[in-house]
C-alpha cells in the first residue's frame, strides 16, 4: 500500500516503479487501492469531473491501456496544481473543506465536491452535521464567551448531538 | 381606589431604591468580566472540566499555555470517540477520532478576536440585571458567584463562579427564561500556573499538510445588513470568507449584546437545493435558514429561538 502511494507521488525510482505497475496489473486489489488513491486525491483537489463512475471509469481504464499508469505524467499534472498530500490520504487522514451551505442541507448534486468530501472520503455520518460544525466554529471565534471560557467554549461545535428541532 | 397613586408611588419608590443599591454590585460584576476575559488569555492552566447540555454530560481535559504572549490551546473529549481541538494563533484544528477527520480553520481574523470591551461592557449592564452571590467553592478553589439576568426576551441568562485570586472561570452556567440551565462548564480538578511545555498543548493526531487552503479575507464590507437587530445587538465584525472549493465567498456578519454573539452567514444559492427553512438548533445554539430569491441566509447563535428568527428576517441587500 506505502509503495503505491509513493507511486502516485512519484516517488519511487524507475526500476521500482516498473516492478509497481506490473503488480497493479496483476493484483486486482492493489488496482482498487490505486484507485481509491486517486480518488482521494481528486477529491481533496477539486477535481469535480469525477462521480460514482469514477472507480468504475479507472478500472475501464486500466483494462484497456495500461501505460496510462505512468508516474511521471501524474507528477508533471501535479505540479501544476495545488498538490495536496496523498500522504495525507494514506494515514487515513482527511482534510474536509469549509463547506458551503449547499452541503449542510445536504442537496443531492447541489455540491458534488462537498459531498464526496463527506461521504466518500470520510465516513462522517451526516454531512449537515459536518456543514453546521464548520458554521460553529466560524461563529465561535466571535463569540465573547470564547474570551472567557477559551477553546473550552469549542465543546459547542464537537458536542454529539442527538435531537433536533426548535429549542 | 383613592390610594392607588400612593401605592403605586411607593412600590416605584421602593423599585429605585433597590436599582440604586444594586449598582455596585453592576459595577464590580462588570469588573469581573474584564478579568475573567484577562485571566483567560494570560493564565498558563490545565484541567478536567465536565460540559452538560441538556441531558448530556462529557467530561474533557484542557490545557492553555502563554508562550511568548502567543497562546495555545487543547482540547479532548475524555468520553466516548475522542475529539480533540488545537488552537493556536493561526488556526483552529478539529479532529475527530472516530472517523479520522481533521478540520482546518485558519485565524487570520485573530488579531480583531472579542475582547471584552468596555464599550461592550456598558451594553451588558444596560440588557442584563447583574448580581453578585456570594462565596463558594469549587474544583477546591474560593470562588466568587455572580448572575446575569436578561432584562428582556432577546437573550439568556447567564451564572459564573470566578476564582478569588485570578479571576479565572471556574464555572458557567447558561439558563433559560425558565431557569432551565441549557448549557453548564464546570472545572472539576484544575491547575493554575503549573509548569506546562509545548508539549503539552501539541495534537494527538497526525495533522495534514496545509494544502493550499486560502486565508480567510480581512474584514470586508459584504453588502449585506441587518435592519432590524434586537435591542443591544451591534455589529462587531463582518467579512467576507472565500469558500475552500473556491468557487465564491459567503458573508459572515457578526452581532453581539456583550455576552451572547450572533452570526449571520449568506451565500449565493446552490443550483439544486430543497427548500429546508425554518429553526434547528446545535447544542446551545440556536439556528434559523431563510431562502432569498438566490442566496441563503443562516443565522445562528447562543441566544433564544426568537432573536436568531428576528435577525434573520430583518437580512437584506444593502443598497436596496
Amino acid at each position: 500500500m506505502e509503495k503505491i502511494s509513493q507511486l502516485i507521488d512519484g516517488d519511487l525510482g524507475e526500476w521500482e516503479a516498473r516492478a509497481q505497475i506490473a503488480r497493479l496489473e496483476r493484483d486486482p486489489e492493489l488496482a482498487d487501492c490505486w484507485a481509491t488513491y486517486h480518488l482521494i486525491g481528486d477529491a481533496l483537489r477539486k477535481e469535480i469531473e469525477l462521480g460514482p463512475e469514477f472507480t468504475r471509469k479507472l478500472r475501464a481504464q486500466l483494462d484497456l491501456e495500461p501505460t496510462i499508469l505512468a508516474p511521471r505524467l501524474r507528477l508533471m499534472q501535479r505540479a501544476t496544481r495545488h498538490a495536496l498530500p496523498i500522504a495525507a490520504g494514506v494515514a487515513g487522514v482527511t482534510v474536509v473543506a469549509w463547506l458551503a451551505l449547499s452541503s449542510f442541507q445536504a442537496t443531492p448534486g447541489g455540491s458534488e465536491v462537498a459531498q464526496l468530501d463527506v461521504q466518500t472520503v470520510s465516513p462522517r455520518p451526516s454531512p449537515a452535521n459536518a456543514g453546521v460544525t464548520d458554521y460553529l466554529v466560524a461563529h465561535q471565534e466571535f463569540s465573547p464567551s470564547t474570551a472567557m471560557h477559551g477553546v473550552a467554549s469549542y465543546m459547542r461545535t464537537v458536542s454529539a448531538d442527538e435531537s433536533n428541532g426548535a429549542r | 381606589m383613592r390610594l392607588a397613586p400612593a401605592i403605586v408611588l411607593s412600590q416605584l419608590w421602593i423599585c429605585m431604591a433597590a436599582a440604586a443599591t444594586d449598582v455596585p454590585d453592576q459595577a464590580e460584576a462588570l469588573a469581573w468580566l474584564q478579568k475573567i476575559a484577562a485571566a483567560a488569555a494570560q493564565l498558563n492552566y490545565s484541567g478536567t472540566f465536565v460540559y452538560q447540555r441538556g441531558d448530556q454530560v462529557e467530561t474533557c481535559r484542557i490545557v492553555h499555555l502563554v508562550d511568548h504572549g502567543a497562546e495555545y490551546e487543547k482540547l479532548e473529549t475524555l468520553d466516548g470517540p475522542k475529539r480533540e481541538i488545537i488552537r493556536t494563533p493561526n488556526e483552529i484544528l478539529t479532529y475527530f477520532s472516530d472517523t479520522q477527520l481533521v478540520k482546518r480553520e485558519k485565524r487570520t481574523t485573530r488579531k480583531l478576536s472579542p475582547a471584552i470591551l468596555p464599550e461592550q461592557l456598558s451594553g451588558v449592564a444596560e440588557h442584563y440585571q447583574l448580581h453578585k452571590g456570594g462565596p463558594e467553592r469549587i474544583a477546591g478553589y474560593d470562588a466568587q458567584a455572580f448572575s446575569l439576568d436578561p432584562r428582556d426576551e432577546y437573550r439568556y441568562g447567564h451564572k459564573f463562579w470566578v476564582e478569588d485570586s485570578t479571576g479565572l472561570l471556574l464555572k458557567a452556567r447558561m439558563l433559560d427564561e425558565k431557569n432551565h440551565a441549557i448549557e453548564q462548564f464546570h472545572f472539576t480538578q484544575l491547575n493554575i500556573n503549573g509548569p506546562l511545555t509545548r508539549d503539552s498543548v501539541k495534537p494527538s493526531f497526525a495533522v495534514p499538510l496545509d494544502g493550499g487552503m486560502p486565508d480567510l479575507a480581512s474584514p470586508s464590507e459584504t453588502g449585506w445588513i441587518v435592519r432590524n437587530p434586537p435591542p443591544g445587538f451591534k455589529k462587531i465584525m463582518e467579512m467576507k470568507r472565500p469558500k475552500r472549493d473556491g468557487k465564491g465567498e459567503i458573508s459572515h456578519l457578526v452581532f453581539s449584546d456583550g455576552l451572547a454573539a450572533v452570526s449571520v452567514f449568506v451565500e449565493s444559492m446552490p443550483t439544486a437545493r430543497k427548500g429546508v427553512d425554518g429553526l434547528s438548533h446545535q447544542g446551545a445554539l440556536n439556528i434559523y435558514t431563510l431562502s432569498l430569491p438566490e442566496h441563503i441566509v443562516t443565522v445562528l447563535g447562543e441566544t433564544p429561538a426568537v432573536t436568531v428568527t428576528q435577525i434573520a428576517n430583518s437580512v437584506s441587500p444593502k443598497n436596496k
